[in-house]
């Protein structure tokens, strides 16, 4: 049996949540495998949506309102899963580090892998490094993510990542980090596997970081 | 009898009807009154409520309107800045501008190299050395966040003292904690000749921040009613930009941003009355692509003019504004050209105090070199905003006439009326190239980011301070920052 879902998968594009979520009923009305549905339609549209914001041709808004529109049908597919069914990419732990108050990109980049199908644990701002690690002890996520706006809060990732050392956690998880004054030379030194420059390539890295597609 | 002099149109613009001020003003106090603020710091929240704010939920806080009518009827119109050598240097009013460098940016062009590269605390003190320098430059701020502190969670305390020791003119310093902000204000204590001293000659201003949508944090409160305590001329602009804390539309953005400014000044004013704050948010955009927030854009010049007239129209306080900057990542046409527009229109719409110029790269990175040839784009402006005097003398009907029966070889250039008016009819430039072709050649056939920064590197070499600091206060200062 085969439902078409291109009309699903342009109305992701689209941002256009009403017809998205009809589409999705449909599909399932009619017998379609949610996790057929879930892969043909709506990730293998918001890797579309990813190809034309590389390419200039989209902007974030319009990206956001497709992440969104995805989440929609995400939550009428959900049901159709059996428990623990839900095929997630992976669990991001994520926050700001400790002092820092800046978020805007933190969440920004939280949205944008939760769009790619990620599941996000967000821990806010001014986060401990202490805290950090009670949340991967206890979440055991594939990644952390942390991110520092300010030069004076980005030791506050290596103190992080050294008191997952200490935990014995750290190669339990993978550590992305990003933020304006942040570097891949300075990820390097500290550790972290992974130094993303914005949203876009933490989506991407995110993904290499876990050999997925 | 003579007649009355014509007066001279200084061109201003204007980008507000006094309906769209008060429209944005209205919202601005609705917001408060509606919506409300997070007000994270105890004492400032028990303030406001004594005062007759209504708490409700967690921290929130309903501000009713009075209180932002009274606290913008007893903050002055007026903010004095003295130089360190107690001479005053900024009367930050109406219609007057000032010009100066930005704070924390995390890279620097190195001059020698012209490499991006870190910032370390001798790139502060080149910085503040070369704004004592330049002659279009008002007041300093740190153009870095060195790498190399020695105790980086006092980073605020070093950068500080590294820019008292290398200029005289006054300085807009960042703090992050209370701390910071009791050493800093010990420094300065020590450059004025103590607290009395400081109060009545300031010579700081401190730039702090609220959270948009709202958020007051405690810390950033803490600091805002310290200044107010100290006197300290101190600005609260959050950082409201459009598509990130604040409407994607400028209105919008405006008066979220104006209302949290208004929490601010009512909790500074009922700190302590008639201390002085300089109004104004940060409304710049997020851009759509990058997701960087812009220094180059139209909409902050925009909105900084917006406020300019709000003030004109109904605040009367000076206002806290940008100019100068780009998003470029080297010296190019983009930043000259991103640069001089918010050069030139901050100083049409009569921005007070102009802060971040010479950033490169969204305030990511310095350039000495751009803030050497701001210094001439500035001068260039002001040559255009000073309008055209018309009188006897500039109309010039005697030197016509000397020309005309000079004969066929008449030329004004000969004229003594040139000779007179030359230097302040003209804008004469040093940095901008105006040779002819060969001329520029044998020079090297240099361009302009090559020649800002011979003349960085010369200025650098030469410039010394009126006076340089003596021994005994640097003694003093060194030993604050071993004793923290
Ligand atoms: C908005 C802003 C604020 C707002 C923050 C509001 C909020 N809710 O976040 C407010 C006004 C509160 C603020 C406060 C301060 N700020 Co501020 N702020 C900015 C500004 C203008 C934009 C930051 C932003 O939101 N950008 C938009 C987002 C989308 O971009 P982004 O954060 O870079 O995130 C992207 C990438 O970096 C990356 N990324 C981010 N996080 C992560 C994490 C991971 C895991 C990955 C992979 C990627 C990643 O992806 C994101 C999306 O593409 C920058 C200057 C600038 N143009 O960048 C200064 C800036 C960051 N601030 C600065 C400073 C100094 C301060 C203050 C100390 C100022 C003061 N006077 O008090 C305070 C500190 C408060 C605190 N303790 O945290 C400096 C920092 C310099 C430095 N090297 O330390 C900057 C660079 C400005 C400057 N040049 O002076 N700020």
């Amino acid at each position: 049996m085969t439902i078409d879902l291109n009309p699903l998968s342009e109305a992701v594009i689209k941002g256009n949540i009403q017809a998205a979520t009809q589409e999705t009923q449909k599909a399932l009305d009619g017998g379609g495998d949610p996790q057929t549905i879930l892969d043909q339609g709506l990730i293998a549209a918001m890797d579309i949506v990813g190809q034309r914001f590389a390419a200039g041709a989209m902007f974030v808004p319009q990206m956001l309102r497709s992440a969104k529109t995805m989440q929609a049908c995400v939550a009428l597919l959900k049901p159709a899963f059996q428990a623990g069914t839900v095929s997630s990419k992976g669990t991001v732990v994520m926050g700001t580090v400790k002092a820092d108050l800046h978020d805007i990109g933190k969440n920004l980049v939280a949205m944008m892998l939760e769009g790619a199908g990620f599941t996000i644990i967000d821990m806010g701002v001014d986060v401990l490094p202490e805290a950090f690690v009670q949340t991967v002890s206890e979440k055991s996520p594939e990644i952390l993510g942390m991110s520092a706006l300010l030069s004076t809060t980005m030791p506050a990732m290596k103190a992080t990542i050294d008191a997952l050392k200490d935990a014995g956690l750290r190669d339990k998880v993978k550590v992305m980090i990003g933020g304006a004054p942040v570097t891949a030379k300075f990820a390097g030194e500290i550790g972290a596997d992974r130094y993303a420059p914005d949203a876009g390539s933490a989506v991407a890295a995110a993904k290499e970081l876990l050999q997925t597609s | 009898m003579d007649n009355l002099p014509i007066p001279t149109f200084q061109p201003r613009l204007k980008v507000l009807e006094h309906r769209q001020a008060l429209a944005i003003h209205t919202a601005a106090l609705e917001i408060l009154e509606k919506t409300g603020i997070k007000m994270e710091n105890d004492r400032a929240r028990k303030l406001l409520v004594d005062a007759g704010a209504k708490p409700f939920d967690t921290d929130w806080l309903r501000i009713p309107a009075f209180l932002a009518e009274e606290a913008l009827g007893s903050a002055p119109r007026q903010i004095l800045l003295y130089d360190q050598n107690g001479d005053k240097a900024m009367a930050l009013r109406d219609d007057h501008f000032f010009f100066g460098t930005g704070s924390d940016t995390t890279f620097t062009l190195d001059l020698e190299s012209g490499q991006r590269r870190g910032c370390v605390l001798n790139d502060t003190g080149r910085f503040a050395r070369l704004v004592d320098a330049l002659p279009r430059f008002s007041f300093a701020m740190s153009m870095s966040n060195p790498q190399d502190i020695p105790k980086i969670e006092f980073i605020y305390v070093y950068t500080f003292a590294e820019m008292l020791r290398n200029t005289n003119k006054p300085i807009v310093f960042i703090a992050d904690r209370l701390e910071d902000m009791q050493h800093i204000h010990d420094l300065a204590c020590m450059v004025a000749g103590g607290d009395a001293a400081l109060r009545q000659k300031p010579f700081i201003l401190n730039y702090s921040e609220a959270i948009s949508p709202l958020r007051f944090p405690a810390h950033v409160v803490d600091r805002l009613m310290f200044c107010a305590e100290k006197e300290i001329p101190i600005c609260l602009p959050s950082g409201s930009n459009a598509g990130g804390g604040a409407p994607i539309t400028l209105a919008g953005a405006l008066a979220l941003g104006i209302a949290e400014n208004l929490a601010g000044l009512i909790i500074h004013q009922l700190t302590r009355r008639g201390a002085p704050f300089l109004f104004g948010p940060n409304v710049s955009v997020l851009d759509m692509k990058s997701t960087v927030v812009s220094y180059g854009c139209p909409e902050w010049s925009l909105t900084q003019a917006a406020l300019a007239d709000m003030r004109d129209e109904i605040y009367g306080l000076p206002i806290w504004s940008f100019g100068g900057a780009t998003d470029a990542k080297v010296v190019d046409a983009q930043a000259g050209a991103e640069a001089m527009f918010s050069i030139v229109t901050a100083m049409l719409s009569r921005c007070n105090l102009i802060h971040d110029v010479g950033y490169l790269e969204y305030g990511s990175t310095s350039s000495l070199e751009m803030v050497t040839l701001a210094d001439e784009l500035i001068a260039m402006a002001r040559h255009f905003t000073k309008g055209i005097p018309v009188n006897r003398e500039t109309l010039a009907l005697d030197a016509l006439d000397r020309v005309k029966s000079a004969g066929t070889r008449g030329i004004f250039l000969t004229d003594d009326h040139t000779f007179e008016h030359f230097e302040e009819a003209l804008f004469l430039p040093e940095l901008l190239d105006r040779s002819r072709y060969d001329a520029w050649m044998a020079e090297g056939g240099q361009d302009l980011y090559r020649r800002s920064n011979a003349k960085a590197r010369s200025l650098l070499e030469t410039h010394r301070l009126e006076p340089e600091m003596d021994a005994g206060l640097n003694d003093e200062i060194e030993a604050l920052l071993q004793r923290i």
